[in-house]
């Protein structure tokens, strides 16, 4: 098992360090970090001199060994753009984005599994189709036009029928500015994590009916209610545990993936998390953030990959052996 | 009974580098060892009768046929778009037809108009025209490349599969917006003509297709037919075309119906963000963008229909799908 | 037992009643006053949005450079010396100084800054000519600067006297626009706090000092940026204890945030869709000038656009009023198109010599035919072969200019003109194409800090030696227009220290430029300011600083603001 890891993580260090002499190169060939200056200024020396100082005269693999030898003595910089250090920026976004998945997951979590349980226990029922159908139409929707119209339901249409002072959820930001509490903060995290819960409930409730459907079927299973164990206790003894093996690793796969994938979220709720540091870095083509956000969230995607085939291997006995 | 087995895994992972449609591509990709078991050796007439079983089973599933039709009608409606609307897409803005800017749906305009007075219901039937044009070609452009990348691998395997797995590994590492973002730059650069989205977009697609003829293709080497196959002197490429491919038939079409589906909401969302289709062009996803601002005001319509118009088709896509899925492999537990 | 349980489930429905009411109506509310009365309220705090985040605090560096930085936080913290008045649009002395600067023209350039003794940073010590001397040094020797014009024409700034700063320049090289120095975006700052340390790296994350009526509480990236008054501001003191800024980049964002209370006042770029913000109960909007604006630029160097012919007879095809009604109308109905290279907010410099360029398509039908011209059966114009087949490049995910494009397109269509649209990402448009002039029309904004006519169109844009020229390509005359004669009055305006000349040569200016047509002015491009009435008082937008220009006279209307 430890060398399983160790081998893992040796191996991903090449992948990382070509994926970011990628991303180098093909941002700075479709993007120019000094862009904004241009639009702007009427000081013709100004574009030559900061082009000087931040080294952007120099060839362009020079500039990425300057900046390679800087992060691993982890030396994370200064944006070209903000001047702020990316070290401390990128600490708050992660900070925040966090958020959003614990909460994301949690809810995800839960849902999902009672609806996977519930469907496959009562398959072929109205609330089963019922809730297929919803799946389907979950994993069909653009998630940014879901946020728009939960915008448009949740937070406008009470506001305006019921003639409220201020809107039951709001759709802008983590905190109301006068008001830092509990309640104000839940009420600034319901809609984006709805938003995000819906795509993950849709994929991981398919993914547990359909396992719990696998194990229902199997052999033990059919032993033991012949033996007289209760529906129930076949059910959620017995079937759901080893149903969830399946389904906790592509879940744990997905939240590793959720370290880079809020973008859309975080932008239309103007949630300050990585997502939205991204985007940002991107249109202005500055990669001194860009890498070292790649390093960041391509490290908890290799982990969290690494982590679900551990806990398969764990959780499921037969695999171990493999 | 399937036990998910790591390759499964491994191929869910691949699959996760798309979006959460992990659970879907799944689904498909779990068939590759079970329609494997069931490999028969493909002969003329054996082959007929296995197509018509395949039909037969999927006219069963009602929604499946009725997204078939629905989907059919959209490609119509986008075809047409022409002579199904009396209005320009483009139309001259006289002052009339900016005085019609900004009302909503009425029987003149059944979704309404926008702020310089250009039809709704119109602009999404040509919008239709670039998004399934793009999902279509995403798919195809996709599973041509990712079945022969493949196949290769999954036949040679050595250095070849290696190479596959490592470039995986490479892309998956890097999130799936990121990738698009990043390249979508390049083609906000240039303009953001269709072609060069397939292409940003198929860069993503092509992988889970790619693992998933692998994984058939590993599991079938070892199959006595292959053996005799090779033994009465069959090539390679005999082998590959003739004997192997059409065993991956089934997975590759239901993955390629669902790319159909991702490849539009993709397709959207990176127009949405400002990185995809470029206006003048119009497609649902930059319309969505063009009108974000309309939240909570009057002019909130031009919100819900080019979305809708993304959910129906993306739906009835799934829907097929699945009614494929169920044609290829009627053991699927469902 | 009875009794207690309608009593009690009675005053359960009470309390009931109550919840629903205070949800409903909210506090203060509807109509208060009609004419609500000036007393300036003491204290509250305000909650504003802000459009963009600044990079960087430090002003006088690259980072620096940002509108909303100045809304925010430079004009509050850093003295100037010149501010705009927003009724005439002229640059006028701040409180910094006893009195305007004086100025001598010969031998040399020289201003003379008398400073108010009342004057004082937020740590007690006064402003002194030490800080001005201070500021000009950082500016020309750093790197970092983000813009040293002005600045480098200085020889020496003399501080013997701390209340007298007299700034002397060199010799041959006056500078027309002095008013913007030590003021603008920058300001200035202080000597003794500063002296000695790195500027920018002292200045970027935000600083607690200041020298203006508010100083900086804390700036939580990616969040909010906090206002409180400076104790020690020797001028009028600010009303409200805090004002915050909350960042919402994304402008569908801010309207929600506006429309549902969360904040008081936003100052968006204009869109459409506000026309249902003007619309709510107890909002004023604001919808003046600013000098910034927007214009069609011709590359004069590439056919067809390299005839003067053609580029009248597209400013006659052009129907601008038309745009400017449809683009901004519903926000500002008294809109018009500029007429010159500056906006009407620019009282004293003001040109209408482009107002002769309305929609006529016989004269471009003569004009055209007049070069040569002929309408080919397809009704676009041709000659020698070559069709008028034209191109205009702007800047992608602008929604106003991809509006402004396709109604060009239309209108262009019908004088017989064929119109494609092409934009590219604005570092391309401005790092490449425009710069190497590789397009041929393209549809940008003009964003001068003041209404000075250096700042006007201007040698910046038309003089001939800033042709952008191989190898830096530095330069901002895009439209590539080489007149010796324009050349002359150009130079003459920006460096021109007699107003009464100044303005002459400027008209001189305008009427060729009116003539040769290397850019087309199309729209004044306004900030509107939105805010809620029943909560906020004393604002009044400026056409350079915005509506946070006031921002100490604001005061709240309400406890809650």
């Amino acid at each position: 098992m430890l060398t399983f890891v160790a081998r893992r993580i040796v191996f991903s260090i090449p992948v990382l360090l070509i994926a970011s002499v990628l991303v180098f190169f093909f941002v700075r060939e479709t993007t120019d970090p000094l862009a904004r200056l241009r639009a702007g200024t009427k000081d013709p020396t100004t574009l030559v001199r900061e082009k000087h100082r931040l080294g952007l005269d120099k060839p362009l693999p020079t500039q990425y060994t300057h900046w390679l030898k800087d992060f691993v003595q982890l030396k994370w910089g200064t944006s070209f753009v903000t001047n702020r250090s990316v070290a401390a920026d990128m600490k708050s976004r992660f900070w925040n984005t966090v958020q959003l998945i614990f909460w994301g997951i949690l809810l995800s979590g839960i849902t999902a599994i009672a609806i996977g349980v519930y469907s496959a226990a009562r398959q072929y029922s109205a609330l089963d189709y019922t809730f297929t159908g919803l799946s389907f139409v979950g994993l069909s929707m653009p998630p940014f036009w879901f946020a728009l119209m939960a915008i448009q339901f949740l937070v406008f249409a009470p506001k305006n029928w019921l003639h409220l002072q201020n809107p039951i959820f709001y759709s802008v930001g983590i905190h109301s500015a006068a008001n830092a509490g509990a309640v104000d903060y839940a009420r600034h995290l319901a809609l984006p994590v709805l938003v995000l819960s819906v795509q993950l409930i849709a994929g991981w409730s398919r993914y547990q009916r359909a396992s719990m459907l696998d194990v229902m079927s199997a052999d033990y299973i059919r032993t033991a209610r012949a033996k007289g164990v209760s529906r129930r206790a076949v059910l959620f003894k017995h079937a759901l545990r080893n149903a969830l093996i399946p389904l906790v690793t592509v879940m744990a796969i997905d939240i590793g993936a959720l370290f880079g994938g809020l973008i859309i979220t975080e932008t239309i709720f103007a949630w300050p998390g990585m997502g939205q540091f991204f985007v940002t870095a991107i249109t202005n083509g500055d990669t001194n953030v860009i890498l070292p956000w790649l390093m960041v969230v391509a490290t908890f995607i290799i982990g969290f990959n690494l982590f679900a085939d551990v806990l398969y291997g764990a959780l499921d006995p037969r695999i171990r052996m493999a | 009974m399937v036990i998910p087995g790591r390759d499964d895994l491994s191929s869910a992972r691949a699959a996760g580098a798309a979006g959460t449609s992990a659970a879907l591509t799944e689904l498909a990709t779990e068939q590759a060892p079970a329609e494997a078991t069931q490999a028969v050796p493909v002969g003329e007439t054996v082959a007929r009768s296995q197509w018509t079983l395949i039909r037969r089973r999927f006219l069963r599933h009602r929604l499946a046929v009725v997204a078939l039709a629905v989907l059919f009608l959209l490609y119509l409606s986008a075809v047409f778009a022409k002579e199904l609307s009396p209005f320009d897409l483009n139309p001259k803005l006289t002052a009339s037809v900016l005085a019609e800017a900004r009302h909503g749906p009425s029987f003149k305009h059944l979704l309404g108009t926008d702020e310089l007075g250009r039809d709704q219901l119109t602009r999404i039937l040509y919008a239709g025209r670039i998004s399934l044009f793009v999902g279509l070609s995403v798919a195809l452009v996709s599973t041509l490349f990712g079945t022969l990348v493949g196949a290769l691998a999954g036949y040679f395997g050595g250095w070849l599969d290696n190479l596959l797995m490592r470039i995986t590994d490479l892309v998956l590492v890097i999130p799936a917006l990121a990738i698009l973002l990043i390249a979508g730059q390049k083609v906000k650069t240039s303009g953001g003509s269709s072609p060069e989205i397939v292409l940003v977009l198929a860069v993503l697609f092509w992988m889970p297709i790619a693992r998933v003829v692998r994984g058939v293709f590993y599991s079938l080497k070892e199959k006595e037919f292959i053996e005799a196959a090779r033994a009465t002197g069959a090539s390679n490429r005999r082998i590959i075309f003739r004997h192997m491919l059409p065993n991956t038939i089934g997975p590759i079409m239901v993955n390629a119906t669902l790319v159909v589906g991702l490849a539009i909401i993709t397709e959207s969302t990176l127009s949405f963000l400002g990185f995809g289709i470029q206006p003048p062009a119009v497609s649902w996803g930059n319309m969505l963008a063009q009108s974000e601002g309309s939240v909570g005001t009057p002019m909130a319509y031009l919100i819900y229909f080019p979305g809708l118009a993304i959910l129906l088709t993306v739906l009835a896509v799934n829907y097929l799908g699945d009614g494929l899925r169920d044609a290829f492999d009627p053991q699927s537990t469902h | 037992m009875r009794h207690v349980r309608h009593r009690s489930s009675l005053l359960v429905v009470v309390l009931a009643l109550a919840l629903i009411a205070a949800a409903c109506g909210g506090g203060g509310g509807k109509k208060n006053n009609a004419a609500p009365t000036e007393n300036a309220r003491k204290g509250g705090t305000v909650t504003l949005s802000a459009e963009q985040e600044l990079d960087c605090a430090a002003f006088l560096a690259t980072c620096g450079n940002s509108l909303w930085g100045t809304f925010a936080l430079g004009q509050h913290v850093l003295p100037l010396t010149y501010n705009i008045d927003p009724t005439t649009g002229k640059q006028v002395a701040t409180n910094l100084l006893a009195g305007p600067a004086t100025l001598e023209t010969s031998p040399v350039q020289k201003i003379t800054y008398k400073i108010n003794p009342a004057a004082k940073w937020s740590d007690g010590q006064p402003i002194t000519s030490t800080d001005f001397k201070f500021t000009w040094q950082t500016i020309v020797n750093r790197d970092d600067s983000y813009d040293k014009t002005g600045y480098k024409n200085i020889d020496s700034v003399d501080d013997s006297v701390p209340s007298t700063a007299v700034v002397t320049f060199k010799q041959g090289q006056p500078f027309g626009d002095w008013r913007s120095l030590f003021a603008g975006f920058f300001g200035l700052v202080p000597s003794h706090i500063l002296q000695g340390k790195d500027v920018t790296a002292e200045m970027t994350n935000g600083f607690t000092w200041s020298g203006g009526p508010w100083k900086l509480d804390h700036w939580t990236k990616g969040q909010e940026l906090v206002l409180v008054p400076n104790e020690n501001y020797w001028g009028q003191k600010p009303n409200m204890d805090k004002v915050v800024f909350k960042f919402i980049t994304d402008t569908a964002a801010e309207s929600q945030a506006f429309k549902t209370g969360q904040v008081a006042l936003m100052q968006p770029q204009p869109q459409l869709e506000q026309t249902q913000i003007k619309a709510l109960p107890n909002v004023t909007t604001i919808a003046n000038d600013r000098f910034d604006y927007e214009a069609i630029w011709f590359n004069t160097d590439k056919p067809p656009v390299n005839s003067k012919a053609v580029r009248q007879a597209l400013a006659y095809a052009t129907d601008r009023q038309a745009i400017v009604t449809q683009l901004f109308g519903p926000l500002k109905p008294d809109i018009r198109p500029i007429q010159s290279f500056t906006t009407a907010a620019n009282k004293a410099y003001y040109q209408q010599d482009f107002a002769r360029y309305t929609r006529d398509l016989a004269k471009v039908d003569s004009t055209m035919k007049g070069d040569g011209w002929a309408k080919g059966p397809d009704g676009i114009w041709a000659k020698g072969g070559q069709k008028a087949n034209l191109v205009i490049s702007s800047t992608t995910g602008n929604k106003r200019r991809e509006l402004t494009e396709q109604i060009l397109q239309s209108q262009w269509k019908e004088a017989g003109f064929n119109l494609t649209v092409d934009n590219k990402k604005s570092g391309v448009l401005f790092g490449e194409l425009l710069p190497a002039g590789s397009y041929q029309i393209s549809l940008y904004a003009q964003t001068p800090s003041d209404g000075d006519p250096t700042n006007a169109g201007g040698c910046s844009n038309f003089c001939s030696e800033n042709i952008p020229k191989q190898p830096a390509l530095s330069g901002n005359n895009y439209t590539r227009i080489s007149d010796p004669a324009l050349d002359t009055v150009l130079r003459n305006v920006d460096n021109e220290l007699d107003e009464a000349k100044r303005l002459s040569e400027f008209k001189k200016e305008s009427a060729m430029l009116a003539d040769d047509v290397p850019a087309l002015p199309l729209d004044p491009l306004f900030q509107p300011v939105y805010y809620y009435n029943n909560r906020l008082g004393g604002v009044v937008d400026n056409p350079v600083y915005g509506s946070f220009s006031t921002l100490a006279k604001w005061f709240c209307k309400s406890p809650s603001c």
